[in-house]
């Protein structure tokens, strides 16, 4: 069974069809990125997964669970760690306390449990010494490994990421590109948007281009990137790979 | 350990307040003393004016005190409410906030004290084999100006704190709901403890208009500031001296506040400092 299948979903914003009859199935472990230009839909697409944004027509369905009933919302977004383009880490709360928070009240896990995990957790994304630090101490990289540590923190079956290095300056940009290579290498289901080329052509098992709210092509990052078989996908990458 | 050092402060704070109000009042009255002395009242009747006029300060700071906590309740659970996208929670809210600020506070108080027995009557009666005191009892000019003082807050602190709710950036709503937080939880954990640092200052303007508009609760016979000192106009025919000692304790009251809520906002800043 897929990690996450969405079938036949649309979605409206008014007049604006910002999804349109999108057909996906995300494997369990695998890593799937989304590129297209911005307002194709993309955001919103992942943003439907974890229910932040509601849809009018189709079926989502999380790890078994139907996201569209909504008493399954509360315990989807358990299993799906989202990493936003703008960190969004509570600012009132130090490091630790933003990732251990959710697990304490969420999980209900012992303080002790939540700050152990989280401390790995640091760790792993390289930055164990910060733990008492608030996010405004942060560099934006840091932030953002922050926010990569929270979403992982609830143990998620599924991460998505939602431009996750957009708002980055560029010399930060490697630095959360790596935490999150890693991250799949470990095995993580991971749905990417972002305009990180290279990174999509290392790590991801499959791309998926959309535009004006439609999956236009999809499939092996060599096959996506070096033969695009639809004239939409060419201009596309013509215009971002020059 | 943690909890035994918040209880030791909590405790030297009390204290310290418990002191600090016993001397604040003795001074009044001392000045109080002095002033009339200086202004040539009788002289064997000075104590007792001192001590009266003292007295009403007292009600005025205390029913400002024990308005501001429920008013600050009241204006929680009617902002949050006010923003439910459940009309069961929203339409009471928003019926509450139009009718307290679209109607005088002096009918507020006069429907508490007057109207309110009237309508409390029929279903207090039967409370009154369980030892509850008669109703006429219990809404006492400061009872009653105790509720239309905190409903009155409750509806402008309400108003505060949707506009502090409201500025809190989408995203933070976003992260919290991701991670499996239920609504009542992200507003606890992570909207309130930010929206405080907003709302602080003008909830803190709301609390000393209302240490004014206490002043009105004289027409209920409730022996406030105001209300003592036109006893004492009554018995000396001295107004200008009365009326100026009058409003000199409520201007020393609101600087006092003034400079605590100037202190507060400074330490959260300083806190906040780091955020």
């Amino acid at each position: 069974m897929a990690m996450v299948e969405m079938r036949n979903v649309h979605k409206w914003f008014g007049a604006l069809h910002v999804l349109n009859n999108i057909n996906l199935d995300v494997e369990k472990g695998e890593v799937v990125v989304i590129i297209g230009p911005s307002g194709s839909g993309k955001s919103t697409l992942i943003r439907t997964i974890n229910a932040l944004e509601p849809i009018q027509k189709g079926t989502i369905v999380v790890d078994g669970l139907d996201i569209t009933k909504s008493r399954n919302v509360d315990e989807v977004r358990k299993e799906v760690g989202m990493v936003f383009q703008s960190f969004n880490l509570f600012p009132h709360m130090t490091v630790l306390e933003n990732i251990t928070l959710a697990p304490r009240i969420v999980r209900k896990w012992p303080r002790e449990k939540a700050e152990q995990i989280a401390l790995e957790l640091l760790e792993r994304v390289d930055i164990a010494d910060q733990a008492e630090k608030y996010p405004a101490q942060l560099s934006g990289g840091q932030q953002q490994r922050v926010a990569i540590a929270r979403a992982l923190a609830m143990q998620p079956k599924i991460m998505l990421f939602d431009e996750p290095t957009s708002a980055l300056d560029p010399e930060m940009v490697g630095e959360v590109l790596d935490a999150m290579k890693e991250l799949a290498k470990s095995g993580m289901t991971m749905l990417v948007v972002t305009h990180e080329m290279g990174f999509a052509r290392e790590v991801a098992d499959r791309v998926i281009f959309m535009d004006m709210g439609e999956i236009i092509e999809e499939g092996e990052p060599d096959q996506v990137f070096s033969h695009p078989r639809h004239e939409r996908t060419q201009a596309f990458l013509a215009r971002i790979l020059h | 350990m943690k909890l035994l050092k918040a209880l030791a402060w909590s405790a030297v704070a009390l204290a310290v307040i418990a002191v600090g109000y016993v001397v604040f009042f003795a001074g009044i009255e001392a000045a109080l003393r002095w002033y009339f002395l200086a202004v040539n009242f009788t002289a064997n009747k000075v104590p007792n004016f001192a001590h009266n006029l003292r007295l009403g300060a007292e009600i005025t700071i205390k029913l400002t005190v024990i308005s501001s906590v429920t008013g600050l309740f009241l204006g929680l659970f009617a902002g949050i409410a006010r923003l439910s996208k459940n009309p069961l929670f929203r339409w009471p809210a928003q019926f509450y906030i139009w009718v307290i600020r679209g109607t005088p506070l002096l009918v507020q108080i006069l429907f508490a004290y007057n109207a309110l027995p009237f309508l409390l009557e029929p279903a207090w009666k039967y409370l009154q084999p369980l030892g509850v005191p008669p109703i006429q009892d219990v809404l006492t000019p400061y009872w009653a100006a105790f509720i239309a003082l905190s409903v009155n807050v409750g509806a402008y602190n309400a108003e505060v704190i949707r506009a502090g709710i409201q500025a809190i950036a989408k995203g933070q709503w976003e992260a919290a709901m991701s991670l499996g937080m239920r609504p009542v939880q992200v507003m606890r954990y992570i909207i309130v403890p930010q929206a405080i640092k907003i709302v602080v200052p003008p909830l803190v303007n709301n609390v000393i208009a209302l240490l004014k508009d206490s002043s009105l609760a004289s027409v209920i016979t409730l022996l406030e500031l105001v209300h003592q000192g036109q006893r004492m106009i009554s018995i000396t025919f001295r107004p200008v001296e009365v009326y100026v000692a009058v409003a000199a304790i409520y201007l020393i009251l609101t600087t006092v506040l003034t400079f605590f809520t100037d202190w507060l906002e400074r330490e959260m800043a300083r806190r906040g400092a780091a955020t």
